[in-house]
């Protein structure tokens, strides 16, 4: 036997341990689950079930819809403030970021509630317009997880490239289309991708603003109550395999586009 | 006097965050030195022998704040006539206690709790085991159906035992409902004992709200309670009181009413699931989501008391939280008992056959665990905690009338009073003249009624049964219907929208692979 040598590898051990005990054998009991039946055999009707009832392709709909306009309600308001933040000469500029990052430290459903309490001061009843509270609920929620990678691309961004724009003779706004907004792009897409995501899911944001409609996560639940794993184990799966088609297809655009950066 | 009681609670509140803050200090801090200490002390002891042989593992599972968990202040004492009860200890640990000085066996109980009664039911798919569980009377009745539960051993109802409180305390009401209720010719009775109990009925505010109103399911998709009304989010009791509204006039028939077989008629319509049936409720429940304010989990006691929401379908024992709550801000709610019928249900301790496995010093054990959980103090420790109503009425012993009185019976000072008669409950021969409370007048559509509602009321009470598997997934159905949003309801609008957002999407890829 020859004598353990500790080398750098060793250091992945736990982290390799946490994701094979968590992560993989569970996907391992999803996918078992998701292509059986009560009885244990071998079945494909979960998947022609999901895409064949209305209910699960009308939820699957809606929850694009409310990730959708998520997504698109915290980019409006996160480039602005991301760019403007990193383009501020000001000495307090730590301080300016922790004020965007520090709602992420109060815990989330607290700050759900006192939305709630906002809104229906605002609305008089929350039930008028669930599907508009959800979506200021869930901005409210992700904003800073848009905010963050947007900021850090933009503030990277090397200064003499927008100066090489202007020498050259573009505008303000000419720069900032042609240099700023394209090599920013990575930020805006893991941005995206860590907003659009979870709200498609996270069904105790719908809970608690009273919009009784049921989004992804919370049909999952109502399977799995009726005592069907197999049927909410095929919608997760499936699920899986959106932000799977998701990842790779942004993924290969963050590539290009830093490749383009490079090369400009 | 309900007002002291609430004032207690509100104190106890307070207390149980500060010790629960400093109970979290205190196991952060002392936590790494105590298991060095015990992992010593266990050492020590592993040579010393027989005795620990005899220490009896009791694995018990029940609902998440259920059980009186002791460390009552001092003014949280209640104080009847035949003197005072207090919770020093938890229940568990005065049940290893008193279970040692009575049998002479030492006794370890492991206390763990569920959320729903599915949310169990998986977790005993999946494979844990519990020697005692307390589910409610249809999770009771689907474990019996499944063959996986253990019947109660004839010790257990041997009245001449004086430490079988259980049998000796149970409310004679109740007593009979479990023994005239069976699944597969097993009676209830033979496996399950009784734990709490409550009804099914609507909190209002009787500012807004007539009592005539709410006396019937109808008025959950009232449009003139249009966003004020909220629902449990659970498909059985939204299940009952639909059928409730479709099936009203039948229901206040004299017709129906007056027939002999009036009992079985009622429990047979309110556990219909026939097609007919399920897609009217459908129906309904899809003009009450339209027209309600939410379907809640746990938010409908707040909005009741915060004014959101006027009407709330709600438990019994929530019910009485609900209004306990309410008069704190001096808001004033009450509760009403639908005239259609009403929902009865129990939590019951039935044992698991994987879990006690035959072990007789085990099972003794979960049977001596019921009837300390029915002794009257106990029962009293535990109603005043939990705030629901006990199935134990106490036989001979008449604390629990008595505290039942020291909560609600008026001062001498009160103005209007009513008789309140609780006989039925209490007395066998239902003639209780012993068990009349006289409370002040409004207690009578308030928290004394939603704690023990009256007769008449209780009359028109049904059981909801479990449903075999494909009655319970054409319910399940039907409830994803009503909750999910219908692919068809898409509007032309959206559909195009949403083909113009992946036209964009596709170009802008395509665009970019394209450079590459």
């Amino acid at each position: 036997m020859h004598k353990y040598r500790f080398s750098r590898k060793s250091l992945g051990v736990p982290y390799a341990l946490f994701l094979l005990i968590f992560v993989a054998a569970p996907l391992f009991v999803l996918i078992y689950y998701a292509f059986t039946n009560g009885r244990g055999q071998f079945t494909l009707q979960n998947l022609t079930g999901f895409f064949s009832d209305p209910n699960t392709l009308g939820t699957l709909f809606y929850s694009f819809g409310i990730a959708f306009a998520t997504t698109v309600v915290c980019l409006l308001l996160a480039y602005p403030t991301a760019y403007v933040l990193a383009a501020s000469r000001l000495r307090a500029k730590s301080v300016l970021i922790m004020i965007f990052i520090m709602p992420m430290w109060i815990n989330f459903s607290l700050r759900i509630t006192a939305l709630k309490e906002i809104l229906t001061w605002l609305e008089g009843s929350l039930a008028y317009h669930p599907f508009l509270n959800t979506v200021l609920g869930m901005s409210y929620d992700f904003l800073p997880f848009m905010i963050l990678p947007i900021y850090t691309t933009i503030s990277k961004l090397d200064g003499a490239l927008l100066e090489a724009a202007k020498d050259l003779g573009a505008g303000d706004a000419q720069a900032f289309l042609r240099v700023t907004l394209p090599l920013s792009l990575p930020g805006v897409i893991s941005g995206v991708s860590m907003v659009f995501l979870p709200a498609m899911t996270n069904y105790v944001v719908l809970d608690m603003l009273y919009n009784s409609t049921y989004i992804m996560g919370s049909l999952i639940g109502s399977y799995f109550s009726a005592y069907n794993w197999h049927g909410g184990s095929m919608i997760a799966l499936i699920l899986l395999g959106i932000i799977c088609l998701f990842t790779l297809l942004t993924g290969g655009m963050e590539e290009e586009n830093t490749r383009g950066g490079a090369l400009l | 006097m309900t007002g002291r009681r609430i004032a207690k609670r509100m104190e106890k509140m307070k207390r149980r965050l500060c010790s629960g803050l400093l109970l979290c200090i205190c196991v952060c801090l002392f936590m790494p030195m105590k298991s060095v200490l015990a992992s010593s002390k266990e050492a020590g002891e592993e040579g010393s022998g027989e005795r620990d042989v005899q220490t009896v593992t009791l694995r018990v599972s029940n609902w998440e704040e259920y059980i009186d968990l002791g460390g009552w202040d001092e003014e949280e004492t209640i104080d009847l006539d035949s003197g005072d009860i207090i919770g020093e200890n938890s229940m568990i640990e005065d049940f290893e206690e008193w279970y040692y000085k009575t049998y002479g066996i030492k006794v370890k109980v492991e206390y763990s709790t569920f959320g729903t009664n599915e949310d169990l039911y998986n977790m005993l798919t999946l494979g844990d085991t519990y020697d005692l569980v307390c589910p409610s009377e249809y999770m009771i009745m689907k474990l019996m159906a499944e063959d996986q539960v253990v019947p109660l051993s004839e010790d257990f109802f041997d009245t001449r035992d004086n430490n079988n409180y259980y049998i000796n305390g149970v409310s004679p009401y109740i007593k009979s409902i479990f023994e005239e209720n069976e699944i597969q010719g097993r009676y209830w009775s033979d496996y399950a004992a009784g734990y709490m109990w409550g009804i099914t009925g609507i909190v209002y505010n009787p500012q807004v709200v007539s009592e005539e109103e709410a006396s019937s399911w109808k008025i959950l998709n009232d449009p003139k309670y249009h966003r004020q009304i909220t629902i449990k989010d659970n498909v059985r009791d939204s299940y009952f009181a639909a059928m409730g509204a479709v099936k009203s006039g039948l229901l206040t028939s004299e017709e129906f009413l007056n027939d002999p077989d009036y009992k079985k008629n009622l429990e047979k319509e309110m556990n219909d699931t026939s097609r007919k049936t399920l897609a009217e409720v459908q129906d309904y429940l899809q003009d009450v989501k339209n027209n309600a304010y939410s379907f809640e989990t746990d938010s409908g006691k707040a909005d009741m008391i915060t004014g959101k929401a006027v009407i709330n379908l709600q438990w019994s024992g929530d019910g009485v939280y609900t209004l306990d709550q309410a008069d704190e801000d001096d808001f004033t709610l009450a509760f009403a008992v639908p005239e259609e019928a009403t929902n009865i249900y129990f939590d019951g301790w039935v044992m698991l056959k994987n879990g006690i496995n035959g072990d007789a010093a085990k099972q003794h054990a979960a049977e001596a665990f019921i009837n300390f959980n029915s002794r009257a103090d106990n029962v009293i420790r535990n109603m005043y905690y939990v705030g629901y109503t006990s199935v134990i009425s106490g036989g001979e012993d008449r604390r629990i009338f008595e505290y039942a009185d020291w909560c609600y019976g008026a001062e001498e000072s009160e103005e209007e009073v009513s008789e309140y008669d609780v006989g039925y409950f209490f007395s066998k021969d239902k003639e209780g003249k012993d068990y009349v409370i006289t409370a002040p007048a409004d207690q009578v559509y308030r928290q004394l009624f939603a704690q023990y509602p009256t007769e008449e009321a209780i009359s028109r009470s049904a059981l909801m049964t479990y449903f075999d598997e494909e009655q319970n997934q054409a319910i399940n159905q039907m409830w994803i219907n009503i909750r999910c949003y219908n692919i068809h309801d898409v509007p032309v609008w959206a559909w195009a929208a949403a083909g113009a957002v992946v036209f964009v999407l596709a170009a802008f890829t395509i665009r970019a692979l394209k450079k590459r």
